[in-house]
């Protein structure tokens, strides 16, 4: 029989990988080209995205040192399924031909599946792992008629060509239905409502880990996708805006309002995902550069914001339960520096200046406001002062709150500490000084175009 | 409007010193509370030096942006930072240096969790000085949000008496409002086709059209009115001093409320000044029935706390007929009602302060008799006092007479209101004033003792502001009207 190798020995390979990734990703940044007859295209939109989808995995793995929520005999397959995933994510976002975004989406999607499943303690992750399964499901099986729609109605099936062709024939009701069943898989993928039922309960029930990476590098990719497939329609449909902005609002007002009575944290952040999906697709649907460059930054401050906030809850819950609010008590005497990166993450997520939250925000709103959505723009700041809330609510339990009984000091090993260091020096970098990521983003949005 | 660059960055060095503070502060250790109220001192009072040096180092015959700095920031949203002083920030940074530097000494007796408390109140100031020197849109509403959030923890965590309701309330209020005013900056940006958040280009006669102003205009001035303390957004602000620690009080109602004020005038009324002319009479409306109703409000408070509460409103309320008068005179008044309740209000906080933490109560019944016990401190209670019902000779009966003046001219009905109103206050003042500090001597706060020389000093710092404006108000005049006459005879 082949002889196992440790929890630590793995964590400490996965650890290595991962950053040999995150350099590659670096590396590649600038790269261009086409591969597989066309059809997996290098960009600087897919280099930008891959280079944060290699970053999520790098900083998911960090957190896996105490990997208490999965039982120890299936470690290796959940590196392999995170590995697989992050893989999948980024021929997703290189994907321009329809049926290479769709393997690379269900490939993704299923590690994700399994991924829930992993959780110990069988019954919650089944139950939770199912209800993703299903919802997913048939949200790729609307996608695949939205592709064949598309495909029968304009013999296109690169992402180029329908491109070129899509502008023109934009307001004729089967390209528009075609556009909108493509587009639901994607939604499920990021939360956007109807699609986002699944968000709270998977979050609640996968293991603290797994939840951080569909929290942020599964977002990011979503992001990136549904980026690329609006920009094909080349802003031209009334219809394709109206829904857009109809989902937009429902979207965020629903993820706020139902944030605000949680009470288990994760089930906040998953509904506070929700309604960061709302903003996303204001961003999206200015169909503008500013508004693609805009997603492409919010989907930065995203990865990082959210990375702190379950970076966080996952050395609070230091032996992979979940984690209730209240349990949050006494944290800024606990811990200083994990409250003060958790305090400025959920300021970041409220879009406080000077965080990086509040830039991404900033940027998004702009870009609506040049089209005109005054209206959107309100209603988006109304539910961010709402969702303020909810944010101080946690903030006020990490910092105001005393735990019922005396809990000791956190032990919070030193890398954690350079790391919630060096994140909170990123989301307030990112808010003080966006003028590189900007100029980042409006290229990369440029190749869209 | 003529614009002087600065040969030094005097108001850059102003926020250098806060964050300097701040970060001087984080890495002290906690346990080393002498060490951080002293590095809180010395830059504070760094702040209030460059404040007053600027103050009388401003070119008054010149006029227009002094001491102007200009950097690009994000070229490619038009984003630069751009910091000047004229004749309406001038006096506000005054003030905000001032209030500061007499909150930390306020605050010497501080024992719990000072570290925070101290880096809190410096990132709160930041954000203050910011706004009152920022000329581009961007910054005006950066720091205008890091100086709204800082509140939320220290009214919660070293308030009394509600504070945690108090503090969630403030917050949610004031966020509201700048998020009224995040839309509004962006789309006169976008609507400008200037490319540009930059304040004295947007300023430019015919950006806008009128439609454009009037609709910009009442999202502004609600925005940042709600700050202000604008009836009838004002019901978080007598609950907030009410529950936060005396210097927060005092910043809060002394410098906070001004930023909402000056948000109004810098922001709105110079992008927008048709939405002013057109808006006025709304103003001069919310302004007056502000501040009757914190009168009759404020008679029938058994708190000390809440009766100052409520006449801040009123008091903002008088700042507001000033805005809304559409005068040279009335600008006047607002900016000069602006300094004067700042520092009066930090006087009454912080002697309302200094009771609260002998007696433990603020309870009007149940204090009396403190001019036998604690003469020195009644008597800064009573000076306050005084300077809020305009007695001649302090700041505030000059700054309210402009206003009453110029709204006698323009709204006779609403001056008449105003006028008697202020009557009314001064009588249910003077009724506190005499049950707390007259009366027979309670027995149980006998043993108190009165202000010591050290913790007097602030007190005294802002007394002599007080007479010192009051005697010489040509000083703050003639700065004010730099600002205000050019302003004034450039309107359409």
């Amino acid at each position: 029989m082949m002889r196992r190798i440790k929890p630590e020995q793995l964590y400490f390979i996965a650890l290595v990988l991962a950053s040999v990734g995150v350099g590659v990703c670096l590396a590649c940044v600038r790269l261009t080209g086409d591969l597989f007859a066309g059809t997996y295209r290098v960009d600087l939109f897919s280099q930008v995205f891959k280079v944060m989808l290699s970053m999520g995995l790098f900083l998911v793995v960090c957190l896996c040192t105490e990997l208490d929520g999965i039982e120890e005999r299936h470690h290796p397959e959940f590196y392999f399924l995170l590995s697989v995933c992050t893989l999948a994510m980024m021929m997703l976002v290189s994907s321009v031909h329809l049926l290479t975004v769709y393997v690379a989406l269900e490939l993704s999607s299923y590690s994700l599946y399994t991924l829930v499943f992993l959780r110990k303690g069988r019954d919650r992750g089944i139950d939770a792992g199912l209800k993703y399964f299903l919802i997913g499901a048939s949200a790729s099986a609307l996608m695949l008629f939205g592709f064949a729609l598309l495909y029968g109605s304009i013999h296109a099936a690169y992402l180029v060509e329908i491109l070129k062709i899509l502008p023109n024939v934009i307001n004729r009701p089967v390209v528009i239905v075609a556009l909108i069943l493509l587009l639901t898989g994607f939604f499920f993928k990021l939360a956007v409502f109807p699609f986002h039922f699944w968000a709270p309960d998977v979050y609640e029930s996968a293991a603290n880990q797994v939840t951080t990476y569909i929290a942020t590098a599964s977002k990011v990719a979503a992001i990136a996708i549904i980026t690329r497939i609006v920009a094909l329609s080349g802003g031209g449909s009334a219809y394709l805006v109206h829904m857009l902005v109809t989902l937009s609002i429902i979207t965020m007002t629903i993820g706020n309002l139902a944030a605000v009575v949680q009470k288990d944290l994760k089930r906040l952040l998953a509904y506070s995902s929700v309604a960061h999906a709302g903003y996303v697709l204001i961003g999206i649907l200015s169909m503008s550069q500013a508004g693609y460059s805009s997603a492409i930054f919010y989907a930065l401050s995203i990865l990082m914001m959210k990375f702190t906030c379950f970076l966080v809850l996952v050395k609070v819950a230091d032996d992979g339960r979940n984690l209730d609010i209240e349990h949050l008590a006494g944290l800024h005497r606990r811990s200083p520096i994990l409250a003060m990166a958790l305090m400025m993450a959920l300021f970041g997520l409220a879009g406080i200046p000077p965080t990086i939250g509040f830039t991404g925000k900033l940027l998004i709103f702009t870009a609506a406001m040049q089209k005109g959505y005054f209206t959107l723009v309100l209603i988006a700041m109304i539910n961010v002062v709402i969702s303020l809330y909810y944010y101080l609510l946690v903030v006020r339990a990490a910092y105001l709150l005393e735990p019922k009984e005396q809990l000791p000091e956190l032990e919070v090993s030193n890398s954690i500490k350079v790391l919630a260091g060096l994140l909170i020096f990123g989301m307030v970098a990112g808010g003080i000084f966006p003028q590189y990521i900007i100029e980042l983003s409006r290229t990369a949005a440029m190749t869209l175009m | 409007m003529p614009i002087a660059y600065a040969h030094f960055p005097y108001l850059s060095l102003i926020l250098l010193s806060c964050v300097a503070g701040l970060l001087i502060i984080i890495f002290i250790p906690e346990d080393k509370k002498d060490a951080i109220k002293w590095v809180s001192a010395v830059c504070s009072g760094i702040t209030l030096l460059i404040s007053v040096y600027l103050f009388f180092a401003y070119d008054k015959t010149q006029g227009g942006l002094q001491f102007v700095e200009k950097y690009q920031w994000v070229p490619s949203l038009g984003i630069s930072y751009y910091n000047g002083a004229d004749g309406f920030g001038l006096p506000m940074l005054l003030l905000a240096g001032i209030v500061f530097f007499t909150a930390v000494l306020t605050m010497w007796e501080l024992e719990t969790r000072v570290k925070e408390f101290f880096a809190l109140i410096f990132l709160l100031v930041t954000g203050v000085f910011g706004m009152f020197m920022s000329m581009d849109l961007f910054f005006i509403f950066i720091w205008f949000d890091v100086s709204l959030f800082p509140m939320y923890l220290l009214i919660a965590v070293w308030g009394s008496t509600r504070k945690e309701y108090a503090a969630m309330k403030l917050t949610l209020y004031l966020l509201a409002g700048s998020a009224l005013v995040l839309p509004a900056i962006i789309y006169l940006v976008v609507k400008s086709g200037f490319h540009t958040f930059d304040l004295v280009a947007l300023m430019h006669p015919g950006t806008f059209t009128p439609f454009q102003q009037k609709f910009a205009f009442i999202l502004l001035y609600i925005g940042f009115g709600i700050l202000a303390g604008v009836w009838p957004f004002h019901t978080w602000s007598p609950t907030g001093h009410v529950a936060a620690p005396t210097a927060v009080s005092m910043i809060h109602a002394g410098v906070l409320m001004k930023i909402g004020a000056f948000g109004v005038l810098r922001v709105a009324i110079f992008l927008c000044p048709e939405g002013w002319q057109y808006w006025a009479h709304l103003m001069a409306l919310l302004a007056v029935i502000g501040i009757v109703y914190g009168v009759f409000v404020g008679l029938s408070q058994t708190d000390l706390k809440f009766v100052i509460g409520y006449s801040s409103v009123s008091h903002m309320g008088i700042v507001g007929l000033g805005l809304a008068t559409v005068t040279v005179e009335g600008l006047n008044g607002a900016v000069f009602q602006m300094f004067a309740h700042g520092v009066m209000t930090a006087l009454f906080f912080s002697s309302v302060g200094y009771i609260y933490d002998r007696t433990h109560t603020k309870s009007i019944a149940e204090l009396g008799g403190l001019s036998r016990t604690m003469p020195v401190a009644s008597g800064y209670l009573i000076v306050a006092a005084l300077t809020g019902i305009g007695v001649p000779c302090l700041a505030s009966f000059w700054a309210e007479l402009t206003v009453f003046i110029s709204s006698f001219k323009v709204y006779p009905v609403y001056g008449i209101l105003a006028v008697c109103a202020l009557v009314v206050s001064a009588l249910f003042i003077l009724r506190v004033v005499q049950r707390t500090c007259y009366g027979p001597e309670k027995e149980r706060f006998a043993h108190l003792e009165d202000v010591s020389f050290k913790l007097g000093i602030p007190r005294m710092i802002l007394v002599s502001v007080i007479v010192i404006f009051g005697l010489f108000p040509d000083v703050m005049l003639n700065m004010i009207q730099t600002a205000s006459i050019p302003f004034i005879s450039g309107l359409p």
